[in-house]
């Protein structure tokens, strides 16, 4: 099914470079002021039972979830063409493209569970997600600085290299 | 008090509510999707700092050297890749500069090959499960069994992580 949003494709061309970097902006202060870290938030919890930084991860998800809900269900379904997810597929275990293609959904679940917990042991060692390390470096942590253009280079390793080699495994 | 001075505590409470920003960037990025979907896809992908920064280093890899590595369409079909993270950055500074809290930390050059090897493999891993936390997050809302199932190996990661550091602490007291 195809998906049409409020604006055109022709609007959108321009819109999507426009509307993103908005976005960025207001989250890129928001995490600044607030510290935000889903890791962190994770980790503080489990170490000290603090809940500060963790009811933001939480929050997150709720509010994905209402929201998602009411754009589908109310004001713009023709945007929202396979929501529920679990609900519009062959299989509720069908994943949200992402993860590299052409996989098995038991693969994807691999992948998947691989990843999370890798990135949230590295998380911890590290001192926090990918937003809060971005966050930290323009805070002027220059180890932070190191992690953001690792993982700029990691971007082009993994569709040069990595993904076509995880793919080749299954 | 005047009602001056108690709206800017508010808003000065809400910037730093974690739970604040939590629902705006699932409020956001719903609308985004709503907004943007013609453009193209993949849908629930309003944030995400693993596939926004993929987007925009892959869209200028290939404008300069000519290859055509992979990027989401919706990214493939605009003037410029998502913008999200140069957002993120601008946002992060101008907040840090404004509210006097840039400081520059150096670190030695051993953390920095950690830290440069440490987000490479956490870009991997996060690509891995088709998302940082925040798109988990995201996919997860939008009913996405898979990311629930990375969203909990995460925990597990973390928690393993805090044991480790744990157990290093102690290491070093003895």
């Amino acid at each position: 099914m195809i998906a049409e949003g409020w604006l055109t494709a022709e609007q959108a061309y321009w819109a999507i470079p426009v509307f993103t970097l908005i976005l960025g902006l207001l989250i890129g202060f928001l995490a600044q002021r607030s510290g935000f870290c889903s890791i962190g938030g994770m980790r503080d919890l489990f170490l000290f039972k603090h809940t500060r930084l963790f009811f933001g991860y939480l929050s997150l998800i709720g509010s994905a979830f209402i929201s998602y809900a009411i754009f589908a269900s109310v004001l713009m379904p023709d945007a929202f063409p396979n929501w529920p997810w679990f609900g519009t597929q062959d299989s509720v275990f069908t994943p949200i493209p992402g993860a590299p293609g052409g996989l098995q959904n038991t693969d994807y679940i691999i992948l998947a569970v691989i990843g999370g917990f890798m990135m949230g042991l590295l998380g911890v060692l590290l001192g926090g997600c990918p937003l809060r390390q971005t966050v930290m470096g323009f805070e002027g942590n220059l180890k932070s600085i190191f992690f953001i253009v690792g993982m700029c280079v990691g971007a082009i390793l993994f569709h040069a290299y990595i993904s076509p080699w995880v793919v080749s495994l299954f | 008090m005047n009602s001056n001075e108690d709206s800017k505590n508010l808003f000065s409470k809400l910037t730093r509510a974690p739970w604040f920003l939590g629902i705006l960037i699932g409020f956001l990025a719903a609308l985004l999707q709503a907004l943007l979907i013609s453009g193209g896809g993949p849908e629930a992908y309003g944030f995400c700092v693993a596939c926004h920064t993929r987007d925009f280093i892959n869209d200028v890899f290939n404008e300069i050297t000519g290859q055509s590595l992979g990027l989401a369409p919706i990214s493939k079909n605009a003037a410029t890749a998502v913008l999200t993270m140069i957002g993120v950055m601008i946002g992060a500074f101008i907040s840090a500069k404004y509210y006097k809290e840039f400081k520059l930390k150096k670190g030695t050059p051993r953390s920095y090959l950690l830290y440069f090897l440490g987000g490479i493999a956490v870009l991997v891993f996060a690509l891995l499960l088709g998302g940082c936390p925040y798109r988990a997050a995201l996919r997860a809302g939008y009913g996405g069994i898979v990311a629930i199932f990375g969203i909990l190996a995460m925990a597990a990661g973390v928690f393993v992580g805090t044991k480790v550091v744990l157990w290093k602490m102690k290491q070093e007291a003895v």
